[in-house]
């Protein structure tokens, strides 16, 4: 009889799986919308030599200037070198920027965050008003600073960037630590003689994970934002490399002649990947934190 | 509440230490010698030596944090490389221009705000409210240099008739008429930002005191839904907004850097930038401590006015 139950209700468990995802999608529409537009601009930074049509830093002053046509949907610039291939191109900065820098800001804000929540006492205290101290500088103007005292590179961009979010990350771990470290399944496991450190990872940690998930998606929206600010300040990947900030910064000059296209491109490209991410952060908040959920 | 103070004042202290260390720091980090950025051409070995000794960087590095950070206590932030000009004296010659524009960015966004955010928590669900969130969506999600250049290219060159320039800086003491036709594009430019996050919370301020028991007595009581409003929802439902803008406030020179870059507007933003290519370390360190102890400053003053206008808070408790 066992026999015949099993397989019955694994596949209703499976069917019960799928629809409820599909249900949870259908109820979730930001996250289809903005998941659809992350994964489109990954896969366009992936394989951005295949997809461009053309190369973004080759000089071609025969078309320049080119309005949006069937060759070049995007128009030219100034040099004739292709808005699409640049704008495609120029995802790769932005995403690897975003990325990485989110990941330097979750590493180290929650490692900082953990360790403080758990240990408390005085390396709490002094590690908390360090991260005060980066708190207390508005965002952008640090990273500015960081950018210029090292040097107008990517890499320095993405350390800045990645400096400017590690408050965040490290006040959320510290909180949700806090809020965990006094429940009955930690002091069972102190108890029975865990390690501070097999505490953390294996009982704290996976706790603190769906709201490291939705911080880490919003911030990488900022990261987007703030790299093209930087960018266009001329902090960031210098000419003739494509990147969205600098282009648009670029295509001022060409403003009084209405070259309105060579600003376009980038702007928007800008606007569909912060967007794209901002939404899908916003619906995985919602998805993953029940009690923004009852109050939102 | 002066007890309060004091103790955050006093907290204050250890942070705004580490933060003068972070800008120190900011300057030292940078591979490129400052002797030879502030010598300019000069290269003899001898004359680098003396204008080391004299920046007093062949001192120690606690040593020479020491001395900056006594002279910056007295308001001295030292020399710009570039024209020699004291630092604190370039920042307050463009500090009017930043705060005109940081005001009037705030005024057009609070204005729009509370305008939006209350007929969108009043009609929910209505075209209004859809016009809000919209907004919102795309006011933290649209770069504010690309609404800038956009903002550019309608007024001041499709749009015939130039109704705006786009940019520069004529004193309000000069042409007042002049100095607000090239204020209007860098406010909107820099009001979209905020604008978004204000709306954010208005609207979703209201909707949570609309769900209060007292909005239900006010009613039943016979009152008119505009003095409901104005008189119950509104005066509960702006404290968190009043202090969004505090610290928004506290931040105009961080709004400032895009846009006065954008529209060549000469404020304490524009000088960092401008001082960022020259290796002018003096001055972008003092524009960066500058920005961080006023944004500390408007944290401390929002979290004291928040007590103010919220009486349930309780001082001891949070001073305890």
């Amino acid at each position: 009889m066992a026999g015949t139950t099993v397989p019955i209700s694994l596949g209703r468990a499976r069917s019960d799986r799928l629809s409820s995802a599909a249900y949870f999608l259908r109820r979730n529409p930001r996250m289809i919308i903005g998941g659809l537009i992350v994964i489109a601009w990954l896969l366009a930074a992936l394989f951005a030599p295949f997809v461009a049509p053309y190369d973004p830093i080759k000089v071609n002053v025969v078309d320049s200037l080119q309005p949006p046509n069937p060759q070049h949907w995007l128009g030219t610039d100034d040099l004739g070198r292709d808005v699409l291939s640049r704008v495609i191109w120029g995802s790769r900065v932005s995403l690897s920027v975003g990325l990485i820098s989110v990941s330097i800001g979750l590493l180290v804000g929650t490692s900082v965050g953990l360790a403080a929540g758990y240990l408390g006492g005085k390396f709490d205290l002094f590690v908390m008003r360090g991260i005060d101290a980066l708190l207390a500088f508005p965002a952008l103007i640090l990273a500015i600073g960081i950018t210029s005292a090292l040097g107008p590179q990517i890499q320095n961009a993405m350390i800045a960037i990645g400096i400017v979010a590690i408050p965040a990350y490290a006040r959320l771990t510290r909180g949700q630590v806090l809020a965990v470290r006094a429940r009955e399944f930690i002091v069972a496991a102190r108890t029975i003689g865990a390690s501070p450190l097999r505490i953390v990872v294996r009982h704290i940690f996976p706790n603190v994970m769906n709201a490291l998930i939705v911080q880490a998606t919003l911030s990488t929206a900022f990261a987007i934002l703030a790299e093209a600010a930087l960018s266009f300040l001329g902090l960031g990947p210098q000419p003739p490399y494509p990147s969205w900030g600098q282009d648009i910064n670029y295509s001022q000059r060409y403003l009084p002649n209405l070259k309105w296209w060579m600003s376009v491109g980038p702007g928007v490209a800008i606007f569909t990947a912060v967007f794209a991410f901002n939404f899908l952060g916003d619906a995985l908040r919602d998805a993953l934190d029940p009690r923004l959920r009852r109050s939102g | 509440m002066i007890r309060y103070i004091l103790r955050r004042l006093v907290l204050m202290v250890p942070v705004a230490l580490l933060v003068t260390v972070g800008v120190f720091a900011l300057a030292r980090l940078s591979p490129v010698d400052p002797v030879l950025v502030f010598a300019g051409e000069e290269r003899d070995p001898a004359m680098l030596d003396a204008i080391r000794h004299q920046l007093g960087l062949d001192q120690p590095l606690p040593v020479q944090y020491v001395a900056w950070l006594s002279h910056a206590a007295q308001g001295d932030l030292g020399r710009s490389f570039q024209n020699k000009q004291r630092v604190t004296e370039a920042i307050f010659e463009r500090l009017p221009a930043t705060i005109e524009l940081g005001l009037a960015a705030l005024l057009i966004s609070i204005t729009f705000a509370l305008v939006i955010g209350i007929l969108s928590a009043v009609k929910r669900n209505s075209a209004v409210d859809l016009l809000s969130t919209s907004i919102t969506l795309m006011g933290v999600s649209f770069p504010s240099f690309f609404l800038g250049v956009v903002l550019i290219l309608l007024f001041a060159y499709v749009i015939p008739g130039r109704i705006f320039p786009p940019g520069g800086y004529v004193p309000i003491t000069q042409d007042v008429g002049e100095n607000l036709r090239r204020l209007v594009l860098p406010a909107v430019t820099l009001a979209t930002a905020s604008l978004a996050l204000n709306l954010r919370q208005v609207r979703s301020s209201l909707l949570e005191v609309f769900g209060h028991d007292y909005m239900r007595t006010a009613r039943a009581k016979g009152l008119r839904e505009g003095a409901v409003i104005v008189r119950h929802a509104l005066k509960n439902a702006l404290i968190p907004v009043v202090t969004l803008v505090g610290i928004q406030i506290g931040a105009i020179i961080e709004g400032a850097v895009i846009t006065e870059t954008i529209f060549s507007w000469p404020g304490v933003g524009r000088l960092a930038v401008q001082a960022i290519p020259s290796h002018d370390y003096p001055v972008v360190q003092g524009v960066v401590l500058v920005s961080a102890l006023s944004f500390m400053l408007s944290t401390l003053f929002v979290d004291v006015l928040y007590g103010w206008l919220d009486p349930r808070i309780s001082y001891e408790s949070a001073a305890a």
